[in-house]
């Protein structure tokens, strides 16, 4: 990755010369005027107006409610702290077996899987993300049911003996989210995996390296990158995803989306789901910064 | 030897590792299809027996028909709007050099990196406060947000790789602007339309978290249908309305391999 785009800098550089001396555009900016309206009035324009909405009065204002009161209930109420801990916890835990799971076959791919086997696993890759997202939560629901399969295959292994309520428990909830988000994870790995010189390794070998010291010492900080980036972007979509918790979790687990969602159906309060609302875009620009910051240096 | 030795072992392990995941990742959406023929009145797994009457049943129960209609349309249009603005732009930013095209880049891929619920709410207020309230045109719109970086994504990536050169001799050759960009920018850069557009559709098609707020008789699309149905009842009809789902979505899958690759998919975001 770090290559070629060392190479595509290089190569941006000769191009640049050229527009210099050639006045002549195809493009004029005009063309960026209808995207730029379009975002303007039904992007920006109604985030902004989710900002002011924010401050103003909610349903519950706590007793000399100023400016701030609905974050002051957001950050300094018990129970909605424990929200927003909950799901940072989550997303942390889902990220983390992300790359556990991710890691192996992303490695798998790059490096033993040619050809055919490469292309197929692409596309069990991709597929799934376009299964209708309500689908592989009903999947779930039928195999972790009380009389499913999981609870029969364990019991019939005599693991357990009475079947376990699996459903509506934060097992459920990571199961579907490790389900969704691990083919992010294991794309991401995979594409800087692909990118790093194998040569590097050789000579680590030949010098007299092991295969786990090798790996440890070249290969896992070569491909910290991909690792960073699938982490981000799953903990990001974690962060903001409801319907594996609405339809697996069962109320076992409060997350920020699960709450919008509810303030929004049945308590109405809309300043205070305004506020939510922006806790969570908040979460999600500190990970675009690192995300870019990412991006930037292996531009470098 | 040692060394040949330890990368079979090496490739066994990662490979049923690899297999094992591949398992847990399709077995949840077999079950699904599978259990969308079952003859049985309730959710039972493995099936006792094979019939098409949950397929029947997604017939007769009228909100599924409605809102699957609901979704084509708002899908199609979105992805109309989508390409007409967003093809321009990608045009203009890949070609473009000036500092403030990483920045207008980012800003057109933004919508990717927000929390959907966060966009969905935030449409929703809007659009109530300037007066369109729940329509299906404000969920034609919110969707048009979410496609549009699909769409300049895509068109983005196809248009880089295709060399200036082409187009200065077109000039050289005396075409006019709209003559080069007609036959000399538009084929190059058709199948990153296609894709774009196919990506714009199928998303739409499967979005939850915005199309959620915007839900009323007439603009609740098909997601947001299931969802109440699954809160409320658990029988085999969200099995088959999900099958046929997928496979819509599979058609879609297959036309972009084979317009784009799918190999050129590998870093989402």
């Amino acid at each position: 990755m770090s290559g070629q785009n060392a190479t595509r800098q290089t190569a941006g550089t000769v191009p640049r010369a050229r527009a210099v001396a050639r006045p002549w555009r195809l493009m004029g900016f005009s063309f960026m005027i209808p995207s730029l309206l379009l975002l303007v009035a039904f992007f920006i324009v109604p985030l902004v107006f989710v900002g002011e909405m924010s401050f103003r009065e909610g349903r519950l204002p706590p007793p000399g409610g100023g400016l701030w009161q609905n974050y002051e209930r957001l950050f300094f109420d018990s129970f909605y702290l424990g929200v927003i801990g909950e799901t940072m916890l989550l997303s942390v835990v889902v990220t983390l077996i992300c790359i556990l799971v991710g890691y192996p076959v992303a490695y798998f791919m790059v490096r033993h899987a040619g050809g055919k086997l490469y292309n197929l696993i692409i596309f069990l890759l991709i597929a799934p993300l376009l299964t209708p997202i309500i689908m592989r939560t009903f999947g779930w629901q039928v195999l972790l049911a009380r009389r499913g399969l999981v609870n029969e295959w364990l019991q019939s292994l005599d693991l357990i003996s009475k079947p376990l309520a699996l459903l509506n428990s934060p097992v459920a909830v990571v199961l579907g989210l490790v389900h969704v988000l691990a083919p992010f994870m294991i794309l991401s790995i995979a594409s800087v995996l692909a990118g790093i010189d194998r040569r590097l390794e050789e000579s680590a070998r030949m010098l007299g390296a092991g295969k786990g010291m090798s790996f440890l010492k070249i290969t896992l900080p070569l491909s910290m990158d991909g690792l960073g980036t699938g982490a981000i972007l799953v903990f990001m979509l974690a962060n903001g995803s409801f319907v594996t918790l609405l339809l697996l979790g069962g109320g076992s687990l409060q997350t920020l989306p699960l709450l919008i969602y509810q303030q929004f159906n049945t308590t109405r309060d809309l300043p205070f789901a305004a506020a939510m609302s922006n806790a969570l875009l908040l979460i999600a620009f500190i990970c675009l910064f690192f995300q870019l910051r990412l991006i930037r240096r292996k531009g470098v | 030897m040692a060394q040949m030795a330890e990368d079979t072992r090496e490739r066994w392990l990662l490979g049923l590792v690899t297999l094992l995941f591949f398992v847990f990742l399709i077995v949840p959406i077999v079950v699904v299809v599978m259990v969308s023929f079952t003859s049985a009145t309730y959710v039972s797994f493995p099936i006792e027996g094979v019939s098409l009457r949950w397929f029947y049943r997604i017939v007769e129960y009228e909100p599924f028909a409605n809102s699957l209609w609901v979704t084509l349309k708002v899908a199609f249009m979105s992805t109309v709007i989508a390409v007409m603005v967003g093809v321009p732009a990608a045009l203009y930013l890949v070609r473009a050099k000036t500092p403030a095209t990483e920045f207008l880049m980012a800003l057109l891929l933004s919508p990717l990196s927000m929390p959907m619920i966060v966009l969905g709410l935030a449409l929703l207020f809007y659009f109530s406060a300037i007066g369109l309230g729940i329509s299906l045109m404000s969920l034609i719109v919110a969707h048009t947000v979410v496609g549009l970086p699909y769409v300049v994504r895509t068109v983005a990536g196809v248009y880089r790789s295709a060399p200036p050169d082409l187009e200065e001799s077109a000039v050289i050759l005396g075409a006019t602007r709209w003559q080069i960009i007609r036959y000399v920018v538009l084929p190059q850069i058709r199948p990153g339309i296609f894709s774009g557009a196919m990506f714009s559709m199928l998303v739409s098609i499967d979005n939850l978290p915005v199309s959620f707020f915007f839900g009323s008789p007439s603009t609740s699309t098909l997601p947001v249908v299931m969802l109440s149905y699954l809160e409320h009842q658990f029988d085999p009809s969200i099995a088959a309305i999900s099958t046929v789902q997928m496979s819509i979505a599979l058609i879609g899958l297959v036309f972009i391999e084979r317009v784009y690759g799918l190999k050129h998919l590998g870093a989402p975001a």
